[in-house]
């Protein structure tokens, strides 16, 4: 290292070191001296080894180009987010320039403010399902009259609560996802079993909204390893998404197909697909960004979190899949899903 | 010589599939998106544009008037030529359970199909004119 950059370094307050393949420290600034003095050899010499197949943190920097590696490791009870800032040439073994950036306090900040919303939103949900049970009672006495304008009254009231239900639980899977609790515990899924069940959850509002709901599913479509209660949520959240764009007398399709080609592993490709206006070209690319709602606007009133598609898309991204979207203005719109198979045992 | 690969051009489907709905229709969009999925295979966007186009002309069928009541019955050209019509085994199917009284919902039931793929082949029969649907 020319003798200029060692004072250099040795000034700025982010602690910086340049580590070998084996974990070996070559170079230390002082406030990574100040800060982990000599104990940084065995936790870097741990990072460098695998641990039951699984590589070590320290490998992936190796592994990664320099076009920067990111990775939050706890050390000694504290979260450091380590950056590649380069590699490093001249030595005997290959090396890497790592800085070290303390983020516990933020990862502390983003986990209690993850905890409160997760708390609130269970708070939330318990008088609203109340209230939901209630007004589907009262609506389902077939032996009741109710006058006609409290009886859509209560269905303006019954249908409000189904959408801050929805808005509550995109609530609570977000929060999930951004702590890091969003997790796949892997089952045998029947695809087909998880389209039946998705559609019957809506078919009663589908249907109140004078819309068509129908399922299309082959019958060689396998079992595949995945989350049944995710991959659900994951398709309720497209239909409800769809119902908010399809006008009356519309028509929203749920379809499973096996695809197998040459160049792809085998895949099932579904699509929840319906005849509502169909997206701008130019929203296209931002629909399963966090916040981001189209601009046009939904038919059934009120707007939502903008969560929906996101969690979609890391229910699916969760599966080893990928999701992407078709859509023909004025004509309708198609979410195709695309999960890998991993044939249940 | 450049060393830089040629990325793969992938047509823009949104215009084309618009611009064909509006020249040729629903049914000759579809077949050439059939013929654009065997080209592409690992293109997934097409087969949600297929979708959209096979959505659009279920629609279209269950916008009868009469809606799922509507009753399908045996065209006239079916009934003295039906061996001009090149039916495949689904197709075959569902055209012997029409006898101008089930309505469209009944044989929604009583197909082994699903209800989506049900009413596609119902669309189609009608399309091919083995089929009317009277308002």
């Amino acid at each position: 290292m020319t003798t200029y950059a060692i004072p250099l370094l040795d000034r700025l307050p982010t602690p910086i070191a340049v580590v070998s393949e084996s974990g070996a420290i070559e170079y230390r600034n002082k406030v990574f001296e100040e800060i982990f003095g000599s104990d940084a050899k065995s936790w870097l010499k741990d990072g460098a080894r695998a641990v039951a197949g699984e590589r070590g943190w320290l490998q992936g920097f190796f592994l990664a180009g320099d076009d920067g590696h990111t990775n939050d490791v706890e050390i000694e009870g504290r979260v450091y987010r380590i950056d590649k800032i380069m590699s490093i040439e001249g030595y005997d073994t290959p090396a890497v320039a790592l800085s070290f950036d303390d983020v516990t306090r933020q990862r502390e900040a983003e986990q209690a403010k993850s905890d409160f919303t997760s708390m609130i939103v269970h708070d939330l949900r318990g008088p609203l399902s109340g209230i939901q049970g209630t007004l589907e009672f009262v609506l389902s006495q077939e032996g009741t009259k109710l006058d006609s304008l409290y009886s859509d009254l209560l269905t303006e009231a019954q249908r409000e609560s189904e959408r801050m239900m929805n808005l509550i639980n995109e609530l609570l899977d977000f929060s999930k996802i951004e702590s890091g609790n969003f997790v796949v515990e892997p089952e045998p899924v029947r695809v087909a079993g998880v389209l039946k069940r998705a559609v019957r959850s809506l078919q009663s509002v589908a249907a109140r909204d004078e819309i068509f709901l129908l399922s299309a599913h082959g019958r060689d479509i396998p079992q595949i390893i995945g989350s049944v209660e995710k991959l659900t949520q994951a398709i309720i959240n497209l239909i409800s998404n769809s119902l908010k764009f399809t006008p009356k007398k519309g028509l929203i399709s749920v379809a499973a197909q096996i695809v197998r080609t040459d160049n792809m592993p085998e895949t099932i490709v579904i699509t929840v697909t319906d005849s509502g206006m169909g997206i701008k070209a130019e929203d296209v690319e931002q629909i399963w960004s966090k916040y981001k709602q189209t601009k046009n606007k939904s038919l059934r009133g009120g707007g939502g979190t903008g969560l929906g598609l996101y969690i979609v898309k890391q229910i699916v991204e969760a599966h080893g899949g990928e999701v992407t979207v078709a859509s023909v203005e004025g004509v309708g719109t198609s979410m195709v899903l695309k999960l890998p198979v991993k044939r249940a045992a | 010589m450049s060393s830089v690969a040629n990325p793969i051009v992938r047509p823009q489907w949104a215009l084309l599939v618009g611009d064909s709905l509006k020249q040729y229709g629903p049914w000759h969009t579809h077949a050439k998106l059939i013929e654009a999925r065997n080209a592409y295979p690992d293109d997934l966007a097409i087969r949600g544009y297929l979708e959209i186009i096979r959505n659009m002309i279920v629609r279209e069928l269950l916008s009868h008037p009469k809606g799922l009541q509507a009753v399908p019955k045996l065209s006239a050209e079916f009934l003295t030529n039906f061996d001009r019509f090149n039916l495949n085994a689904q197709e075959g199917y569902l055209i012997s359970l029409i006898d101008g009284r089930m309505d469209l919902q009944k044989l929604q039931i009583l197909s082994p199909f699903d209800p989506f793929n049900t009413m596609f082949i119902i669309a189609k029969l009608v399309n091919e004119r083995a089929i009317t649907i009277p308002q």
